[in-house]
């Protein structure tokens, strides 16, 4: 081996080193350091994105923009109606509930954000939302959806308002859940190597004996430090009975194909 | 050679940008055109060993910037069976080992047979990629290997070897501007025979 290519290869290991010994801190400044240097690119990119998007809009047929105005309006009247009557019930619904001393449901304190980006890395169950640091949004918060949980933030691109949720059926995400209707609790998680549509999410250390289902709800225990409780998760597809425990298969109940509209929540009502 | 070395450099730091508009696709095995690996590859076999592993630290570096996963969170005492991820680092290592690859059929690639080099870049690719699962899998335990990850390595590497000519190409286009030849004995044979 000639002399010089020696040395390259010992700056290359010693490098190797340094960076396999990097702190998580260390880490994640270097990777602020990476997005913002990316950001002015990325916001050209969306910027593009979106008069490309609205150009799309524009030139859609104007005779089925009137139909769907029309159509709109109709529904608009009807929603009205519907509302009138949701908060007619919802003021007697409270009324109800003083009058019982309920406890109050939780509120969240919510923002909304558009999935943006998808799957931007190989092998993480990852999506980016529109919505970060400027929008009161920090890391491992949990992300809903009109129908459960999506995930919780990873990461927040720091000057962009942007911020990666890694998604319930990723391998990393664990949520500690329990079963309606049983003592079971556990900690559900994603598969490895489920990239399709919606996949399963296993729901482990269950007992030996677990009374389980199919459609029974699982939902989160609110333990753990970051998901509230009583968020739906999915519901109890299969049960595998273990000598040591047992383990579920739980099909999610967000699509995770098109999760749509995406909520951070920033606080809930204890 | 400085000048193209240095322009390597850039041509795989500009991969960087153009790679985070590089979308995945849904409907092919959830594959994606890896070009930061793929214009690493390409560029390693036209320059010699120091630069072709400065590009390895380079590339490998910055692509542990953009994928790592952050730290797990919550309370351990709940989850007591944390799963990791990579460590950062890794990929320079992993890009290393492609390089040295790649640099194996260099007197083939001078002697002007590009496609030799086009397919065994997409060989690394779905090399690179099964080594990085390996890696989650050695770390988390637990081996499973679905028919869906199989495809989406298969499809992912088949998809950016196909633009390995591109990036051939491009670098040949370089070269030329800096007056330096990435087929040396290709331009010699070329003479002989005129």
């Amino acid at each position: 081996m000639k002399p010089l290519n020696l040395i390259a290869l010992l700056f290359f290991l010693g490098g190797s080193v340094w960076a396999f010994t990097r702190s998580d801190r260390a880490v994640r400044e270097v990777q602020d350091g990476y997005f913002a240097a990316m950001s002015p690119f990325l916001r050209s990119g969306s910027k593009l994105e979106s008069k490309a998007h609205a150009f799309r809009q524009e030139t859609r047929h104007s005779k089925e923009l009137e139909v769907e105005l029309t159509a709109v309006r109709s529904s608009l009247g009807r929603l009205a109606m519907i509302e009138s009557r949701f908060r007619e019930l919802e003021h007697e619904n409270e009324r109800l509930r003083h009058a019982l001393d309920y406890k109050k449901a939780t509120h969240f304190n919510v923002v909304a954000a558009q999935v943006i980006r998808r799957q931007p890395t190989t092998w993480w169950q990852t999506v980016d939302i529109d919505a970060g640091e400027e929008s009161g949004i920090g890391t491992q918060l949990a992300v809903l959806s009109n129908e459960g949980l999506v995930g919780k933030i990873d990461r927040i691109y720091k000057e962009q308002n942007r911020s990666s949720v890694l998604l319930l059926t990723d391998e990393k995400c664990q949520v500690s859940a329990k079963v309606e209707g049983s003592p079971e609790v556990g900690i559900l998680s994603g598969q490895r190597g489920r990239f399709d549509g919606n996949p399963l999410l296993r729901l482990r250390f269950l007992s030996t004996d677990a009374a389980l289902h199919q459609g029974q709800k699982v939902f989160t225990t609110g333990r753990g430090g970051i998901f509230q409780p009583n968020i739906l998760l999915g519901t109890i597809d299969s049960v595998e009975k273990g000598a040591l425990d047992s383990e579920a298969l739980v099909r999610p109940a967000v699509n995770f194909a098109d999760p749509g509209t995406v909520f951070v929540v920033l606080s809930a009502d204890p | 050679m400085i000048r193209y070395s240095f322009i390597t450099i850039l041509l795989l730091l500009a991969s960087f940008v153009i790679q985070e508009f590089l979308p995945a696709f849904t409907q092919l095995h959830q594959s994606r055109i890896l070009l930061v690996q793929l214009v690493f590859l390409c560029s390693a076999i036209t320059v010699e060993q120091p630069t072709m592993l400065l590009l390895a630290f380079i590339g490998g570096f910055f692509w542990d910037a953009h994928s790592a996963l952050g730290p797990h969170g919550g309370n351990p005492e709940i989850y007591t069976q944390q799963v990791e991820s990579m460590g950062f680092g890794y990929s320079i290592i992993l890009f290393g080992a492609m390089g040295f690859l790649m640099q194996g059929i260099q007197p083939l690639f001078k002697q002007g047979k590009w496609r030799v080099s086009a397919l065994l870049s997409g060989i690394s690719i779905f090399l690179y990629l099964a080594a990085e699962y390996i890696t989650i899998t050695f770390i988390r335990g637990d081996f499973t290997l679905t028919r869906a990850t199989v495809l989406q390595m298969a499809s992912t590497s088949l998809l950016t070897m196909l633009f390995s000519p591109l990036i051939f190409w491009l670098l040949s286009r370089i070269a030329k501007g800096c007056g330096h030849s990435i087929h040396p004995q290709a331009g010699r044979n070329r003479r002989r025979t005129h």
